[in-house]
């Protein structure tokens, strides 16, 4: 499991950030350390802080690291200077809260660092998509999400009973739900008409933005596509545990 | 030519500037940042004094000064001014007095650490407004340098009054930051006066 840190100029923020981002996982998140502050008291960052963070979470796997803004970057940066470990680092330039909730939900479905640090950079898409939003909606997806559904697959189509539909926590069960499967999971929703977009990928789950009553389709190739349906059918069908 | 004294010297009068013009660097840095610059280049400095000690090298020296400044500051001028410092005492060495080619050698190191860090050009209205040009007037004055360059700070300091600032919170004004001096240029041109007056 990759580790994170998260690089704050305010210890309160840093550790609401995180709290926020755990409710998204259960009893296995994966290794967070927050460098947060600077000397006693100051709202700041220290590269030192940054170091030892990076130190305490370091393994094979490698480190994801987060940023709030300003100098936290410059910190950081210089904070992979002091580092004593030797592990795979990067430095994200995800949003702060919804890179570290994403990146979450990821490690501690075991995915890789290049995985988790890609999927973090795309955590703004949901919101820059969503009505009123000052920005363009992105246009067009990658292609490792871009996926059409091939013929032969395995498919089950479910409407969503759960009242807030597909939010971040049943996306996020979801997702940590089809890496248990050897199969390749995508997601549309047909009432929508968007998607098929990948069920491995928190972010671009989100980006359909299903709402309750709209129907699902679900498909799956590879070795464990039956059973990969299955799954994420009977989840839907329960309302993800929700209400 | 620099003592291993006259370096310390330098120090304390550098903290004893922004002690002095901090509630100034403040205003400045309320203007155009988030009105931190005075109280946090004199926190980081006066750490810095407490934990100078009696050094024996000048490397050892600046990699107290520096590793004090990027665990006390919090702000950008933390890893600035940290990483400028640690520059400077890796060119140096393992030495107690630079003559005057040695001083700009590391000074120069001081400035590319700068450079690396902040990632700004002169004229983005940063610190490196008052540096470039400080340690351009040092390299050529054929006498004095430290004056020279001091007087050169003030004169890029006072330079980017007109500026747009392009690095930093100030950078987030966009246009109204134009009109102000900054505040890192600022605190740089300290620096400049505190080494003229250690070395006179």
């Amino acid at each position: 499991m990759i580790g994170l840190v998260v690089v704050s100029h305010s210890p309160a923020l840093a550790k609401a950030a995180v709290d926020l981002a755990l409710q998204m996982v259960g009893d296995a998140p994966p290794p967070i350390a927050i460098a947060a502050g600077a000397g006693d008291d100051v709202i700041g960052t220290d590269a030192t802080r940054v170091a030892a963070a990076i130190d305490e979470v370091a393994s094979d796997d490698g480190v994801l690291v987060f940023m709030d803004l300003g100098s936290a970057v410059m910190s950081a940066e210089m904070g992979l200077e002091f580092r004593s470990s030797t592990c795979d680092v990067r430095l994200s330039d995800a949003p702060f809260v919804e890179g570290l909730v994403a990146a979450v939900v990821l490690a501690a479905a075991g995915s890789s660092l290049d995985d988790v640090a890609r999927e973090a950079s795309r955590a703004m898409e949901p919101k820059q998509g969503s009505p009123g939003s000052a920005a363009e909606p992105p246009v067009t997806q990658s292609p490792e999400t871009e996926t059409d559904t091939e013929p032969g697959a395995v498919t089950a189509d479910v409407t969503l009973v759960n009242e807030a539909g597909l939010h971040a926590r049943p996306v996020s069960t979801i997702v940590k739900t089809v890496s248990g499967f050897d199969a390749s999971v995508t997601l549309e929703d047909v009432t929508a008409g968007k998607g098929p977009v990948s069920a491995a990928s928190l972010i671009a789950v989100l980006t359909l933005g299903s709402a309750k009553g709209n129907v699902i389709r679900i498909s799956a190739t590879g070795e464990q596509a039956t059973e990969a349906v299955e799954a994420v059918r009977a989840m839907a069908v329960e309302g993800f545990g929700e209400e | 030519m620099a003592t291993l004294e006259q370096l310390v010297d330098w120090l304390g009068r550098f903290r004893d500037l922004v002690n002095e013009k901090q509630a100034y660097l403040t205003e400045l840095d309320s203007a155009i940042g988030d009105a931190d610059h005075g109280s946090n280049m004199a926190r980081g400095m006066n750490a810095v004094l407490d934990k100078v000690g009696e050094p024996t090298a000048i490397d050892e020296l600046f990699k107290t000064v520096g590793m004090t400044l990027v665990t006390s500051v919090g702000g950008a001028s933390g890893p600035l001014y940290g990483t400028f410092f640690l520059r400077f005492g890796a060119a140096a060495g393992s030495v107690t007095s630079l003559d005057d080619a040695a001083l700009s050698a590391a000074l120069r190191a001081g400035l590319d650490g700068v450079l690396a860090r902040g990632k700004a050009e002169v004229g983005d209205k940063t610190m490196l407004d008052a540096l470039v040009p400080a340690l351009d007037a040092w390299d050529a004055a054929s006498t004095a340098p430290a004056a020279a360059a001091w007087a050169a700070a003030e004169e890029g300091r006072d330079a980017t009054e007109p500026l747009v600032a392009r690095k930093g919170r100030a950078s987030y004004l966009g246009d109204r930051s134009a009109g102000h001096l900054d505040p890192g240029a600022t605190s740089t041109a300290l620096l400049f006066e505190a080494l003229a007056g250690a070395l006179a």
